[in-house]
């Protein structure tokens, strides 16, 4: 166990850098996009390389989290919880420990608990406690911590990493949400436990005062502790971003690590294979996936390079990491650990659950990302990781973005699902994206594109056609509302033009463009292509390319 | 205006008995009784509250200099029920600091212990009016109120009710909200009432216990309903005037060689002539509830009291700034070693080491334990299954009420030096404890005087949730005459 607070406390006053610094600092590795960006490929460049330039060295990993749990208000009050608020403004009397409250359990906050316990395989304890973590600092006002230490939540469970590409072959670049079943290297992080607990105040030092902000004391927590199963930096990194993407989908948190509502502490050793684990050292508050990975990478050296230059026994020590330099520095070491006095807490009943509660909840659990980017490039052909990464990513919560896909999906042949994402992705996101617009399902209703997608792949309609559709429909107002393609098309005039005109239209064309016609009839048919674009310019997009190449064909070959 | 209320209400009241010293000590801040804003079966009521005990109009500061002048932004449950059942809340009374001690004597230097008035008229030097709510036993003894509401931990409204001649009921855990009673060991604080007579305790009891959502180990409706079902099919018939068919078990570990206080055989008589059977029973464990006493409830106040000394709740002290050079750490040091007295830093101490890593397993856990062990004790014995456990097993032939001494003694002189030995005052509790530990109704009516002539009490235990078996059985010994 450990101390869940940001800044440290006591021990604050002890930072000093108890080793020399190594000589090589981890380079900076380039910011990275969103979560789902790069499972693993993105860690610091010094990384890896410091392990496995010496295979002799083998590193393990273990993670401690703290996940605020999205239930917009506190843990055991009834006070809401927001980000923006003026300090000191979100406070019920229980935050503030006054004398005589009481503290009063969230439910919801279980619910969720239960339902990320659920998705990380996790046995539920059918009957969990609550204790008292008891410090002295400003930034907890009873003087304890309500959290679960005796009798957690949850314990046993595990999450699967994403498989990691071998050095040699990969470019591509593997995913969080990329089929584990297709690896074999494919691992799995164990979970030792997940815990409910209160978060602390904020505390901050101006000048010689401590100022304390209580809005976020008492806010719920959930502490996810993993078995230390991880051996790089880049299973740590990919471990958080599937975690993340876990309690998107499920709700129960946003895993936002910039504003510290998802917190990770590191506990990193060294050894040399077929020996015990080398003494760990404990890295606080990381709050980026690059720090995570910044600071494991420097950790991983600075054991390799204790190791190989003395014999002395590396003090175990909590630490912390120096964001401008990626190095880490010592906060305190295992004789300066505080005694946390653990003891029930009297005044919360013990969790246990109705007959078939935690059954009805695994019946509710949504489909994992990873999970649905496995079931979808299984069903169509051609569909990429990447494409339906996207999807997700326009609903982490609720996951609209697939079930849209699907939907459309269902007017379809699975052989047009890569399409029907090309549609999807690339036209409605991309004029949606150029309109400076959120994403949403009504603009272009699931049913209309997939007769768009239907009708321009069958040669019914040309893209243009499709193109200039999902156009109007983003851009005029209300213009979703009830319309059906057909009409649509009327309105737009963009019915495809009847045959005779067509003709017409092929005539013209064929009078403009001498020099193709002229190789046309000589056979050489590539090139009637560029007659059917002249036909489609003349006709602003109207005309049936297909019925225009034929007729093209036709007149030049008499075919 | 407390300080021109105490002024007048300290000339209008006179002690029922004068001793040596003057008297009344019993309260904080006596207040004039003024028109109720809500009509209800309390009203008019005259009732005091015991100073731990949260209530916007008056400081609530458990008698300790921690919490001087600390003013609550919030009432009690309990005393909110009060209020809206039209009872005026008439002062707060004084208590031992934050609940610790059986004398209402450990308490800030400028309180004056609470002097007991019930004794006779010839005795020299003050007694003790038991403790933790001293203050409101003696407020009732002397007459300035009603009724009045403690807190019981360990004894604290039975104790002072049996020293000064009064009722004392501390309900089954959980019966009354804690919601606003100030924390001295969670898992076995209760408010309690303390009255002249046992129908007005009913009375108060009947208000103020009621299912509450902000405090968790209150008992739902749903447990309330199961238990009043239990009560209606093991005791279909019984009531003040007729205890037929009710079995009494006496503890024989109860009974202590004389000149420890024997239960009077014209009570037992009376009972029996009322129709209950009385059957001798064993509580082998008995022994083991003091020491797993101390040891829990000095825990749980290590922990509960941590939150004193900081800068949280606005009392006068922690007001004060820093002192120049002075870190938080050392700040917190300072308020702490200032703000509470002897009694509760020891226990603080004793509570810290037994939470410490390495007294935990061999201190804190074998004393939950005990308490284990005691409340098997007690499932052993009772006719009727536990409400909120009704799978165990429950005698046929098993018992309805426990009866015992409240305490081994009469009230002790106030003045340490006349009493002699020091560590008498944690074995007062010896007879009380059982029961906080179990969780069980208790509670100590008036059985007459001891030989010195101060008053004595007889406790009455039942099962959880079984408060009106005790009431009924209470209101028969009220009518006992003990003279006879």
């Amino acid at each position: 166990m450990f101390c869940p607070t940001h800044t440290c406390r006591t021990c604050l006053k002890r930072l000093r850098p108890l080793h020399g610094t190594p000589t090589a600092a981890p380079a900076r590795s380039t910011p990275q996009n969103r979560s789902y960006a790069n499972g693993s490929g993105s860690a610091p460049s010094g990384s890896t390389s410091s392990a496995s330039k010496s295979n002799d060295w083998q590193t393990v990993i273990g993670l401690e989290i703290h996940a605020q749990l999205r239930t917009g208000r506190k843990l055991f009050s009834k006070s809401p919880i927001s980000h923006n608020a003026a300090s000191n403004t979100l406070i019920d009397i229980h935050d503030a420990a006054f004398p005589g409250t009481l503290p009063v359990l969230d439910k919801e906050a279980v619910r969720l608990s239960l339902l990320t316990s659920l998705a990380l395989n996790c046995t539920i304890n059918p009957r969990s406690t609550f204790d008292r973590k008891h410090y002295f600092y400003h930034d907890i006002p009873a003087s304890y911590q309500i959290t679960q230490s005796y009798n957690p939540l949850a314990a046993d469970g595990y999450l699967t990493l994403p498989p990691t590409p071998s050095p040699s072959t990969s470019s591509s670049s593997p995913s969080p949400f990329s089929s584990p079943a297709s690896s074999s290297t494919a691992k799995r992080v164990r979970i030792k436990q997940l815990q409910i607990e209160q978060d602390t105040a904020k505390s901050q030092t101006v000048g010689g005062d401590v100022l304390v902000d209580l809005n976020r004391a008492g806010t719920g927590l959930m502490e996810i502790v993993t078995e230390p199963d991880m051996s790089s930096a880049e299973e740590a990194g990919a471990f958080v971003r599937r975690l993340q993407g876990l309690l998107r989908r499920i709700g129960s948190g946003d895993g936002d690590m910039e504003k510290g509502n998802l917190r990770i502490d590191a506990n990193i050793s060294v050894h040399r294979p077929n020996t015990p684990f080398g003494v760990r050292s404990e890295i606080k508050n990381l709050n980026s996936v690059r720090f995570l990975q910044t600071a494991i990478a420097y950790e991983i050296q600075r054991h390799i390079a204790h190791y190989e230059s003395t014999s002395a026994p590396l003090p175990q020590e909590t630490r912390q990491v120096n964001e401008l330099t990626g190095e880490t520095y010592a906060l305190r070491t295992k004789e300066e650990a505080m005694d946390y006095r653990y003891m029930p807490d009297a005044n919360l009943p013990a969790l246990i659950y109705r007959p078939g509660t935690i059954e009805d909840l695994r019946a509710k659990l949504p489909e994992m990302p990873w999970v649905t980017v496995e079931r979808l490039t299984g069903i169509y052909h051609g569909l990429e990781a990447r494409d339906v990464e996207t999807m997700i990513q326009l609903d982490e919560y609720q996951g609209r973005g697939v079930a849209y896909f699907e939907e459309m999906m269902r007017g379809l042949d699975a052989k047009k699902g890569k399409k029907a994402a090309n549609w999807m992705t690339h036209e409605v996101l991309g004029q949606l994206g150029k309109a400076g617009r959120e994403w949403d399902e009504r603009v272009v209703s699931a049913k209309m594109l997939g007769e768009v997608v239907d009708k321009v792949e069958g040669g019914e309609m040309s893209g243009t056609t499709g193109k200039a559709v999902v156009r109007h429909l983003i851009n005029t107002p209300g213009a979703a509302e009830g319309s059906d393609l057909d009409a649509l098309l009327d309105q737009l005039g963009l019915k495809p033009a009847p045959a005779g005109d067509l003709k017409e239209l092929c005539e013209k064309a064929i009078t403009k463009c001498k020099k193709e016609a002229e190789m046309v009839r000589k056979g050489n048919e590539k090139v009637a292509m560029r007659l059917v674009g002249e036909v489609m310019k003349l006709s602003q997009g109207r005309a049936d390319p297909k019925k225009a190449r034929e007729i093209i064909l036709q007149i030049l070959q008499g075919v | 205006m407390w300080s021109t209320a105490r002024r007048l209400t300290a000339a209008a009241l006179k002690p029922r008995v004068s001793t040596t010293e003057p008297t009344p000590y019993s309260w904080i801040n006596p207040a004039e009784a003024g028109p109720s804003n809500y009509a209800g079966r309390l009203s008019g009521k005259a009732i005091a509250i015991k100073e731990n005990i949260s209530y916007t109009l008056g400081p609530t500061s458990c008698s300790s200099d921690a919490l001087q002048g600390y003013r609550p932004p919030f009432n009690a449950t309990c005393v909110q029920s009060l209020l809206e059942n039209g009872a005026h809340i008439v002062g707060q009374t004084k208590m031992d600091e934050f609940g610790m001690g059986s004398l209402t004597s450990h308490m800030p230097e400028h309180y004056t212990p609470v002097h007991n008035p019930s004794g006779p008229a010839s005795d020299t030097g003050p007694r003790s009016a038991g403790g933790s709510s001293g203050g409101s036993a003696a407020a009732v003894a002397e007459g300035s109120c009603w009724a009045a509401l403690g807190t019981d931990t360990g004894g604290s409204v039975r104790l002072p009710a049996s020293y000064c001649g009064v009722v004392g009921l501390k309900p089954s855990y959980g019966m009354i909200s804690r919601h606003g009673v100030v924390a001295y060991a969670d898992s076995l604080d209760c408010v309690g009432i303390l009255a002249r007579d046992v129908d007005t305790v009913s009375s108060v009891f009947s208000t103020i216990s009621h299912p509450d959502e902000r405090d968790m180990t209150c008992a739902t409706a749903t447990t309330r309903q199961s238990a009043a079902a239990l009560l209606a099919f093991h005791f279909p018939s019984l009531s003040p005037s007729s205890l037929k068919g009710l079995r009494i078990g006496l503890p024989i570990e109860t009974h202590l060689p004389s000149p420890n206080v024997q239960l009077p055989p014209s009570l037992l008589e009376h009972l029996l002539s009322l129709g209950a059977t009385l059957h001798a029973v064993s509580l082998p464990n008995l022994h083991l509830a003091l020491p797993a006493y101390y040891v829990l409830a000095s825990a749980e106040a290590s922990s509960n009291l941590a939150r004193y000394g900081g800068v949280w709740f606005g009392s006068e002290k922690e007001k004060e700034d820093s002192r120049e050079g002075e870190s938080g750490l050392e700040r917190r040091r300072r308020m702490r070693t200032e703000g509470f007295g002897g009694e509760v830093k020891k226990r603080i101490l004793a509570g810290t080491h037994a939470l410490s890593a390495d007294e935990f397993n061999n201190t804190y856990l074998k004393a939950l334990h005990l308490r284990h062990l005691l409340r098997t004790d007690f499932s052993r014995l009772f006719r009727v299954p536990h409400p909120l456990d009704p799978n165990t097993f429950a005698p046929p032939r098993g018992i309805d009420l426990l009866l015992h001494p409240t305490a081994t003694r009469t009230a002790p002189k106030l003045d340490a030096s006349q009493r002699g030995d020091e560590e008498s005052e944690y074995a007062q509790d010896l007879l009380t404890v059982p029961a906080s530990l179990a969780g069980l109704p208790a509670m100590s009516v008036p059985a007459g005087k001891g030989e010195d002539g101060w008053p004595v009490g007889v406790s009455l235990v039942g099962q959880w949730g079984m408060e009106h078996v005790v009431l009924w059985a209470g209101q028969a010994v009220d009518r006992w005459d003990w003279k006879l």
